[in-house]
């Protein structure tokens, strides 16, 4: 029992990260319906942000995640601006698939040049401090990093249902051409857009870098699970996002637990094709 | 307040509108009639800027707005309730009709402007937070029409209002945009394939067929026009 209960809250805290992964995701699916194939690569940009901010610079990372989350943003928008948007004109799935995914390998091949391909990790004062609950022991920096994520993905939902920006992204996601006839400016939503996935990534990636190591491939993981966030939790629905997440990172650990951790991946990729033929199902009578 | 004249425009290499002029002056309804495929949308989406124009001139209270960005023209005072409604189906009425709101002095008198809409459309207040999508198609036309009006028009462009929707609610929706043009003297311009109820409500018609108006002139006139009968009122 004890150990269920610690393979449970292992969950909870590594599928608060998918949540906030597949949140971003679905926010860039939602308005510019493409998928971005290199949401993965923005966690691992956002963990060496953060290593560089606490390395070179001496700021905690909990400290520098706004820093991370506004280089991120402008990151982001500069590049959905300059070749997300000319390519979105072609009207070309091929080509915003290559460019995505073109610029997740320029990100991992970049990050290699310039930090080398060495596991990296960042060492502070309270890395070793563990808090016991009862039965369940974990360790401090994890329980802060999932409430920051907690905290950010309600203040993501909190801007898209009460700002006035959040309520354009809304309008541009569920009809583009009502967006246009009430004068929203389209371009402007599909940078902001872009730009918070960015820092939404980012700010998972530095979040992650307490107690994870980093290196120049360590977001494919969580980029691939932030695609089936997305599918499992519907396209473009945030909620479903969140709970999705949740749902994957309990699966995770407690595969582990009672299969196997070799079979883990296995079993969530299998978990995944099953809910995907549900779900056409459920898409196609719906439709 | 609204003339265009010798509008050409159409998609890519395609000319669907050749040499169409008309006006609208202040208070002034006009429709614009013809079958599907007539070129009635195309015009609509020249005026709002939506597709850029061959050659012509459209202007507005003087100023050329022909090749204008849609932004550029909203801004002027042109606002369309467009067809199919195109509403935010997943937001709330009130939220739809907030984002209609799309200049500073719109939002300035989204209070008044919203006390209007409900006094047009009372089943709006009953509805304001439901999602829109759960309304009834004609619900959903005046959410769009309050949606335009929101954003103070000087030149309403109503296009196909009465598609999909029951006969008694088309005439609720036409009843407002009358008083509209008459109580405020906003310009309103009626894009319709109902014939019959087009020229109740306007004042001017022009006929457009393949592209080309080839009869204009007063409702009146109109409606006893032996070709209108023929071709649109099946008399």
């Amino acid at each position: 029992m004890d150990i269920f209960l610690q393979a449970c809250v292992n969950g909870l805290m590594i599928g608060g990260f998918y949540s906030l992964m597949g949140m971003g995701q679905n926010v860039i699916f939602g308005v510019m319906k493409i998928i971005n194939f290199c949401h993965g690569e923005m966690l691992m940009v956002g963990m060496y942000l953060s290593y560089v901010f606490y390395e070179y610079l001496g700021i905690d990372p909990y400290f520098s995640l706004p820093l991370v989350a506004l280089v991120m943003f402008i990151a982001g928008a500069v590049f959905q601006h300059t070749l997300i948007t000319p390519s979105l004109g072609t009207k070309s799935f091929t080509n915003l698939l290559f460019l995505t995914v073109g610029m997740g390998i320029l990100l991992t091949n970049g990050a290699q040049v310039i930090f080398s391909s060495d596991y990296r990790t960042i060492t502070t004062d309270y890395s070793s401090t563990i808090l016991s609950i009862g039965p369940i022991t974990v360790a401090l920096s994890r329980v802060v990093s999932f409430c920051a994520l907690i905290a950010v993905s309600i203040a993501l939902a909190f801007f898209l249902k009460c700002t006035k920006t959040g309520k354009k992204i809304r309008a541009v996601s569920q009809n583009p051409i009502g967006a246009q006839v009430v004068g929203i400016d389209t371009k402007k939503i599909y940078m902001i857009t872009y730009g918070l996935g960015a820092a939404l990534a980012g700010i998972s990636g530095a979040l992650l870098t307490l107690f994870y190591v980093i290196n120049p491939t360590a977001g494919s993981n969580f980029g691939f699970r932030a695609l089936i966030v997305v599918v499992v939790g519907g396209l473009g629905s945030i909620s479903g996002a969140f709970f999705a997440g949740i749902f994957l990172g309990l699966l995770e650990t407690l595969v582990s637990l009672f299969i196997g951790p070799s079979l883990r991946t296995l079993v969530v990729f299998a978990t995944f094709i099953v809910i995907l033929v549900i779900r056409q199902n459920i898409i196609l009578r719906r439709k | 307040m609204l003339e265009v004249t010798n509008l050409n425009a159409g998609y890519g290499h395609v000319q669907i509108l050749r040499d169409v002029s008309f006006k609208v002056d202040d208070g002034e309804v006009i429709a614009i009639l013809g079958s599907n495929g007539a070129g009635k949308t195309t015009t609509v989406r020249s005026i709002t800027g939506m597709i850029k124009p061959m050659s012509g001139s459209i202007k507005f209270d003087g100023v050329e707005l022909c090749g204008k960005s849609s932004r550029a023209i909203l801004d002027a005072g042109i606002i369309q309730v467009p067809e199919g409604r195109q509403l935010f189906t997943e937001m709330t009425v009130y939220e739809n009709l907030e984002l209609g709101a799309f200049s500073d002095e719109a939002m300035r008198k989204f209070d008044e402007s919203l006390h209007t809409c409900y006094k047009y459309f009372p089943k709006l207040l009953e509805r304001a937070h439901q999602s829109a999508g759960t309304l009834s198609g004609g619900e959903q036309q005046m959410v769009a029409v309050a949606r335009a009006l929101i954003g103070l028009p000087k030149l309403l462009i109503l296009d196909e209002p009465s598609l999909g929707l029951a006969p008694n609610i088309v005439d609720e929706i036409l009843v407002v945009a009358h008083d509209l043009a008459k109580k405020q003297g906003i310009g309103v311009i009626l894009v319709e394939q109902d014939v019959t109820k087009a020229l109740k409500t306007a004042d001017e018609g022009y006929v457009i067929e393949n592209g080309q108006v080839v009869l204009s002139g007063s409702s009146i006139s109109l409606s006893v026009n032996e070709h209108v009968k023929k071709a649109y009122l099946g008399i």
